[in-house]
């Protein structure tokens, strides 16, 4: 598996916010992907996209809840069709079927197209110590591969890369002169890679859909990588996880409808490549051999938990990174793993383990707008909310997210707000503060202003750190009301 | 290389399933309710597809319609041919600008309709047709493909919803054909049309169990150029697949 930095959140996040160069390149994303998808839902109606929605949820539920069903159904077409299931509890074991493979069929050069399982994986460096060249398609991943970096978004990987970034980039890995004309760069690559797409003798491809009925693997793409991928080498393995399968193949559209519409916006991608088995002897091209695997890699922990099973019907469009708030700010690298966002906060915390992700889950606002993007509608603020429930009540002290202190305040803070007469006392002693220090000139905590910008004492200052509170008012509303509020005309109170 | 022992290799099938029925929590027991399309049968199906096609012929001016709009909302350059002839025309005039000397098409029917070889040999260029015989190799014709400055396919179907081509495995049908070359013209025929993508996978559900279970290596989709955006959300067309495609709707 590839590093896990997940336990670095805080520290990522506040240099993430503090990088004026992402905080543009998540800018052009936010107005890019998000109106158009936009647009998409006006044209097909709010009415119909409902619908769809309802009805991909619908189709996912059912699947995941009898996935074993489906999951032989699986086997038996794909083997009928020629081709090979093979299962993988976890990475190492994916990678050795992959490294099996590798080695049996004398494999030199493999070509990719984007896969966010096998970056979960860790595949490449896998397959570059068995000596495979190993090649990434897709335009933004293949500058992810040169850049030795992760990719930072579910469907545009190099996101944070200006063209400047990628020209020099080119020119250090690729020797070619600096030119940062998107154009050429675009030009380059297909360069570059058409040869190897040529050459390669594998092809190695995610999976956005499988259908059990027929053992169909689905991917759709807008470069034109994956159909050369799946169709020039002869041998073609798609790696996936176990949670993608559908029943069968009508089920197919309501998806081809809903992904990328939410995704890019767009109403279909330029390809939906769908492969069953390996080429037919009348066949002009394909491959000899076709190999699916599907792993587990920790879906297995959320399949078992009730009240997170639903992040299994996830179908990676990216929809809730465009609109979250916070991925706004902070980008995908600060999540520290493979999948970042809202999803990603739900997902690598059941993936990599709990105890090192606990930060993710309170990367959100809760404020529900990737609840409502999300075209299976998956509950994502509610899921959040469990893990933090889960981490809060570890058994095992040292796991707990919050600091002991921020406990002693919650605690604290539970019995201002249950007794009235405590409360009262609080503020009273608190505006008496307030005024105190209005006296002091460069007021330290208000700055003379309606917000509390540092609070005193260190327990509060680090609340504080990264939210302005505001100021304590002159009555609360109980003195207001004390003093005869509730009497008031009526149409002074509407005001 | 002989066939290998490792026909499932990680873990068997059967141990996998019982993990999965593990985090579940249940024993093995299929759907309570068999899932609805699951339980069709080939008549049902056939009937179904029957209807299909019953609404494709009272619809068909419309629908073409629809086709050539979505079409070229996806990209496509969109040429309504009356006839062959107009087809042969605008296949010529593509050329003259293009700018090529060489051109792949696959073997399918549609050819017979459109003089296309007899056409574009006049005019001095080179058309070769991609059907793998003794005299050439999948691996010459190969050469030949990359070589080629437009690639001419029929289409299996074409998709009003999405503007879409849709091609199918076929003797004579290469898909590098159209991906390799920089342009990619599609001919489609009226017959060719379909209303929605569930049309689509309704008739290839059809094919697939009156076939037994078989419906061929693969379907894809073609819907407008190839493209990305990965650099700085820019659309650049033409970056592994064809940078121009246009589709020739004859009717
Ligand atoms: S959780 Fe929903 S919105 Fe987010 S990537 Fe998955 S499917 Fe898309």
């Amino acid at each position: 598996m590839p590093e896990i930095k997940t336990s670095d959140f805080s520290a990522a996040s506040t240099k993430a916010i503090a990088d004026p160069k992402l905080r543009r390149a998540l800018d052009r994303v936010a107005s890019g992907f998000h109106v158009a998808r936009l647009q998409r839902i006006e044209e097909a109606t709010p009415q119909v996209w409902d619908g769809w929605k309802t009805q991909a949820r619908e189709i996912k539920a059912h699947t995941i809840e009898h996935l074993d069903y489906y999951l032989d159904l699986l086997y038996k077409n794909v083997t009928a069709a020629g081709g090979q299931l093979h299962f993988a509890n976890d990475a190492k074991q994916a990678n050795d079927i992959v490294s099996h493979i590798v080695r049996t069929r004398n494999i030199k050069i493999a070509t990719k197209s984007k896969s966010m399982v096998s970056e979960e994986l860790g595949l490449n460096p896998v397959l570059e110590s068995l000596g495979v060249e190993v090649w990434e398609t897709d335009l933004g991943e293949y500058i992810i591969q040169l850049a030795e970096e992760t990719p930072s978004h579910l469907v545009a990987p190099a996101l944070h890369k200006s063209k400047e970034d990628v020209a020099e980039l080119f020119t250090e890995k690729l020797g070619i002169p600096y030119d940062e004309d998107i154009y050429h760069m675009a030009a380059t690559a297909r360069t570059v890679l058409r040869d190897k797409f040529m050459q390669a003798d594998l092809g190695i491809s995610g999976a956005n859909f499988v259908v059990a009925e027929t053992g169909t693997l689905v991917i759709i793409t807008n470069e034109g990588n994956g159909r050369l991928c799946t169709s020039a080498p002869r041998v073609h393995i798609g790696i996936t996880g176990m949670e993608k399968v559908i029943p069968s193949m009508q089920d197919l559209s309501i998806f081809l409808r809903l992904l990328p519409q939410s995704a890019t916006g767009q109403r279909i991608t330029s390809y939906v490549s769908m492969t069953t088995g390996p080429r037919r002897s009348d066949d002009e091209d394909g491959p000899e051999e076709f190999h699916l695997i599907l792993v587990d890699n920790g879906r297995s922990r959320m399949l078992a938990d009730p009240a997170l099973r639903e992040a299994l019907y996830c179908i990676r469009c990216g929809a809730c990174l465009n609109i979250c708030p916070v991925y706004a700010r902070i980008g995908g690298h600060a999540y520290g793993w493979v999948y970042p966002g809202p999803i990603g906060a739900v997902v690598s915390p059941m993936l990599v383990g709990l105890p090192q992700a606990k930060e993710l889950p309170q990367a959100s606002s809760l404020c529900g707008a990737c609840r409502e993007v999300c075209p299976v509608n998956i509950d994502i603020p509610r899921m959040l909310l469990d893990l933090r429930k889960k981490t809060a009540e570890s058994p095992d002290r040292a796991q707990r997210s919050a600091p002991k202190s921020e406990r002693m305040m919650a605690r604290l803070y539970a019995k201002l707000m249950s007794s009235p007469r405590l409360l009262h006392w609080a503020v009273r002693s608190g505006r008496t503060l307030q005024r105190l220090e209005h006296l002091v000139p460069f007021s330290p905590v208000t700055k003379g202003g309606k917000w509390i910008k540092k609070a005193p004492l260190p327990l509060l200052s680090r609340w504080t750190r990264s939210r302005d509170l505001p100021v304590l008012p002159n009555k609360t509303f109980h003195e207001l009301w004390d003093q005869g509020i509730a009497d008031r005309p009526s149409d002074a109170r509407d005001v | 290389m002989p066939a290998m022992s490792d026909q499932s290799l990680g873990v068997p099938k059967d141990e996998f399933l019982r993990f999965v029925r593990e985090a579940l929590g249940r024993e093995d027991v299929p759907p309570a309710q068999p899932y609805p399309r699951l339980t069709d049968s080939t008549t049902d199906l056939e009937q179904q597809a029957l209807e299909i096609r019953q609404k494709i012929q009272q619809n068909l001016p419309a629908l073409l319609d629809k086709l050539a709009d979505m079409a070229q909302k996806g990209g496509w350059n969109v040429f309504r041919a009356a006839g062959a002839e107009e087809a042969v025309g605008y296949l010529q005039d593509l050329a003259r600008k293009s700018d090529l000397s060489a051109v792949v098409r696959s073997a399918q029917g549609v050819f017979d309709q459109v003089p296309v070889d007899a056409a574009l040999t006049s005019m001095g260029l080179k058309v070769t047709t991609v059907l793998r015989d003794e005299a050439n190799p999948r691996e010459s014709l190969r050469e030949e493909i990359r070589r080629s400055g437009m690639g001419i396919t029929g289409a299996d179907f074409a998709l009003a919803e999405t503007g879409s081509v849709i091609v199918l495995p076929r003797k004579g049908l290469s898909r590098l054909v159209s991906v390799v070359p920089p342009v990619h013209v599609a001919l489609v025929r009226p017959e060719d049309v379909l209303e929605s993508m569930d049309d689509l996978f309704l008739l290839r559900r059809l094919e697939y169990h009156q076939q037994g279970g078989e419906m061929g290596s693969y379907l894809n989709f073609i819907t407008g150029p190839s493209r990305t955006a990965d650099i700085e959300m820019t659309i650049v067309e033409g970056v592994h697949g064809p940078k121009e495609v246009h589709m020739i709707i004859l009717g």
